[in-house]
């Protein structure tokens, strides 16, 4: 089997147990035929997924459907995101749903529409990650804020749907400028190339970018900006975020978390790389530092200020989104590393931290942290995965985002971007003090009454697991593969595949840094 | 008077219908005043097809007639229907509508100044209609913004997504027919979800009010 084969099967998996679980009918069918779909769909998104990720990272570039879909270094790595944190949160579904069931929230008609629009929020951040042709990523971003609201607001109380509504009104607003954006680079691109058809493409656009009118594209950028922004959760558009996260099931919200705002990053790239090509990098990293900052000062103190576990977790999700964009306001080698590092990372650890939140709450049946406490007595695995999960969240070594926030601040010195450095350590400070005292607060103390003592279910411990031993994995070193296509997918946002060629970009960045900060940018473009 | 000159007048037409959607005091109204926007939206389509000769532009413009002429608003009069008297669905908007009219007028200058210095050859003899079609984006957010009724505030997601359909016919004539078929699908599920949660929030909630709806804060 060839993988532009594989691809599809991917894209098929989720797609077909979304339409076979919404045609069978909720009141007859039993809920484990539903759960057992959705593991089959997961398993093959999680098996072809990392098969096509081992494919990119051992050099292969993968076309499919002429052209339309296309898997190269960049998005093999927020593929394997999906088809690693997918699987763990679609696990960890399963006992969160049935504890649901058992608590009278959901119903049969809720069980199946969430296992329904659960594999459709899959198969369109597959679609998101995978799409060459540029409109179709606007489609299948807006495709995943419409196949998310009903999880969003499957609860169908006030609040839940409260949040669905701001989040879908939200993003599809901000989503349209991103469309808009798309737009005026499509027509830039359909004049200058001698194929207009092939302007739809990214792999075809690139090649033609220094030939595009500058202003239009430096426009496009804050446009594209903005949208997928909007989606990612970046300050001033995050508006959508803490409500969604805190309301969704648990599952959802790591999902959303961990991979969701990943794949709008993944866009905001795609068109970071196209406008650099065109204008030079300083004017999208300028734009990516305002936004990244804004992100990082605003939600630093929200996280410290909120007494909700999951806005809390909500509000980091947003200050991390921040630091991403603040590491590609850097650029250099090192920046762009740091912020490709940073998406993996924090992706893992959020996932990690929402899975367990869910437990927090099957056992403590609220999320209000004034009235968390002992976790480490009433449920002892999941309150050491909890201490361990909220240290890996404030980038504590031996943590994967401690390699990242790292990595972020060398980049910083190598561009001599000071401010930036002072300003996100300050940032970084807030949240580890609001970390540690939802440790302090949570995990130590005594177990308030009428919590009984006693952990969740196996299968609501196994993801966490899981996720936590990948999230040690990346801290401790990262795997040579993994570190490779790193490389790679910084030279693809670098545009530098071929002045990179045989040169390794860790080691010229470092050796830069010791040497003059200016120098990865004067070696690599 | 045919050609690019069509084109461009229709273009005025659209804001002057967008204007009436966002005004319109029933949601009822607001549905049929918005099918009428489409229809000059599928004029706009049309004489473009005409013009450029693009026989994609009469494949959208058959398409926006089935979806935005007669598909969503009988979605949205369907849902007015299942909401029934008591969510308020017609609730006045936060602004009078002097004020609006003037924060429109306001929006329709600043792009018609945003485009003039855009310089595409595409778009050189629409840039009227391309100013009305970066102008819709705005009109939707403000009607989104200044809506009460989140009945209400769905025709400002309408009428930014008819900018859009508008922006694409403009800039990329030539696009795919898979690509339209993409955007104007993802438009009739966003306007179906929209209006199930709506349906949704009148039923369990027993309010369409977006005053009410700020329990989510901080």
């Amino acid at each position: 089997m060839d993988y532009s084969t594989l691809l599809i099967i991917m894209l098929g998996c989720p797609l077909a147990a979304a339409l076979l679980i919404a045609v069978l009918p909720s009141r007859s069918v039993p809920q484990g035929i539903y759960a057992a779909i959705h593991l089959v769909s997961l398993a093959g998104v999680a098996v072809a997924g990392l098969a096509l990720v081992a494919s990119v990272f051992f050099g292969a570039d993968v076309f499919a459907l002429g052209g339309w879909f296309h898997l190269d270094g960049l998005s093999a790595l927020f593929l394997g995101l999906i088809a690693v944190i997918a699987p763990c949160t679609g696990v960890y579904s399963l006992p969160y749903v049935a504890h649901d069931v058992a608590d009278g929230r959901l119903g049969p008609s809720q069980v199946k529409q969430y296992y329904a629009f659960f594999s459709l929020f899959v198969f369109s951040m597959i679609l998101a990650v995978t799409s060459n042709n540029i409109i179709m990523m606007w489609v299948s971003v807006e495709a995943t804020t419409l196949s998310t609201v009903f999880l969003v607001g499957v609860y169908r109380t006030k609040l839940a749907l409260e949040a669905a509504w701001k989040y879908v009104i939200v993003c599809t607003a901000g989503v349209a400028f991103g469309l808009f954006g798309t737009l005026l680079v499509y027509a830039n691109a359909a004049d200058v190339m001698a194929d207009a058809h092939q302007a739809v493409f990214w792999t075809a656009i690139l090649p033609n970018a220094s030939l595009l009118d500058p202003s239009l594209m430096m426009i496009a950028f804050v446009f594209a900006a903005i949208g997928f922004g909007t989606k990612a959760g970046l300050f001033p558009m995050h508006t959508w975020l803490p409500d969604a996260h805190s309301e969704a099931p648990s599952p959802v919200s790591a999902l959303l978390s961990g991979v969701l705002l990943k794949c709008a990053i993944l866009i905001v790239l795609r068109f970071y790389i196209l406008t650099a090509a065109n204008v030079g990098p300083d004017f999208p990293q300028m734009v990516m530092m305002i936004l990244g900052v804004l992100s990082v000062a605003y939600a630093a103190f929200e996280v410290y200020r909120q007494g909700d576990l999951k806005r809390k977790l909500a509000y980091s999700s947003c200050e991390n989104v921040g630091l991403i964009a603040v590491c590609l306001g850097l650029g250099g080698p090192l920046g762009i590393i740091a912020a490709l590092v940073h998406c993996v990372a924090h992706g893992l650890t959020k996932a990690l931290m929402f899975c367990l939140a869910g437990n927090v709450m099957m056992k403590y049946h609220t999320r209000d942290l004034g009235r968390i406490g002992g976790l480490l007595k009433a449920a002892p695995v999941t309150g050491v995965l909890f201490v361990a999960g909220c240290l890996a969240l404030a980038g504590f070594p031996p943590f994967a985002l401690f390699v990242s926030e790292m990595a972020m601040i060398l980049a910083g010195v190598a561009a001599d971007c000071w401010w930036a450095v002072v300003l996100v350590l300050a940032a970084l400070v807030v949240v580890i003090m609001a970390l540690v005292r939802m440790i302090a607060g949570s995990c130590l103390g005594r177990v308030p009454e009428g919590v009984s003592r006693g952990d969740v279910g196996v299968l609501a411990l196994v993801p966490e697991a899981v996720l936590l031993a990948l999230v040690v994995m990346l801290g401790v070193a990262l795997p040579g593969p993994l570190a490779s296509s790193i490389e790679d997918a910084t030279a693809i946002v670098m545009n530098c595949e071929s002045a990179c060629e045989g040169a390794s970009l860790f080691d010229d960045a470092l050796a830069a840094l010791a040497d003059d900060p200016a120098k990865p940018e004067e070696v690599l473009l | 008077m045919f050609g690019y000159p069509l084109v461009n007048v229709l273009g005025a037409c659209l804001i002057i219908t967008s204007m009436m959607v966002v005004l319109a005091r029933a949601g009822r109204t607001a549905a049929w005043l918005y099918s009428l926007q489409s229809l000059v939206l599928v004029g706009v389509l049309a004489s473009l097809g005409f013009v450029t000769g693009s026989g994609e532009l009469f494949t959208w413009s058959a398409t926006a007639f089935a979806t935005k002429v007669v598909l969503v608003p009988a979605i949205l009069l369907y849902a007015l229907k299942k909401i029934g008297d008591d969510a308020q669905a017609d609730l006045p908007p936060k602004l009078n509508p002097m004020k609006s009219v003037a924060l429109v007028a306001v929006e329709v200058f600043v792009c018609f100044v945003a485009v003039s210095g855009i310089d595409l050859p595409t778009a050189a003899e629409v840039k009227p209609t391309l100013a009305v079609s970066l102008a819709h984006f705005f009109i939707g957010l403000t009607c989104i913004v200044t809506q009460r009724s989140i009945f209400k505030q769905i025709f400002g997601y309408c009428l930014m997504e008819n900018g859009s359909h508008v922006s694409l016919a403009l800039l990329a004539p030539e696009a795919p027919e898979l690509v339209e078929i993409g955007v104007a699908t993802d438009a009739i599920f966003a306007v179906i979800i929209l209006a199930v949660l709506v349906v949704r929030m009148a039923r369990y909630a027993h309010t369409l009010d977006a005053d009410d709806l700020c329990e989510l804060k901080g």
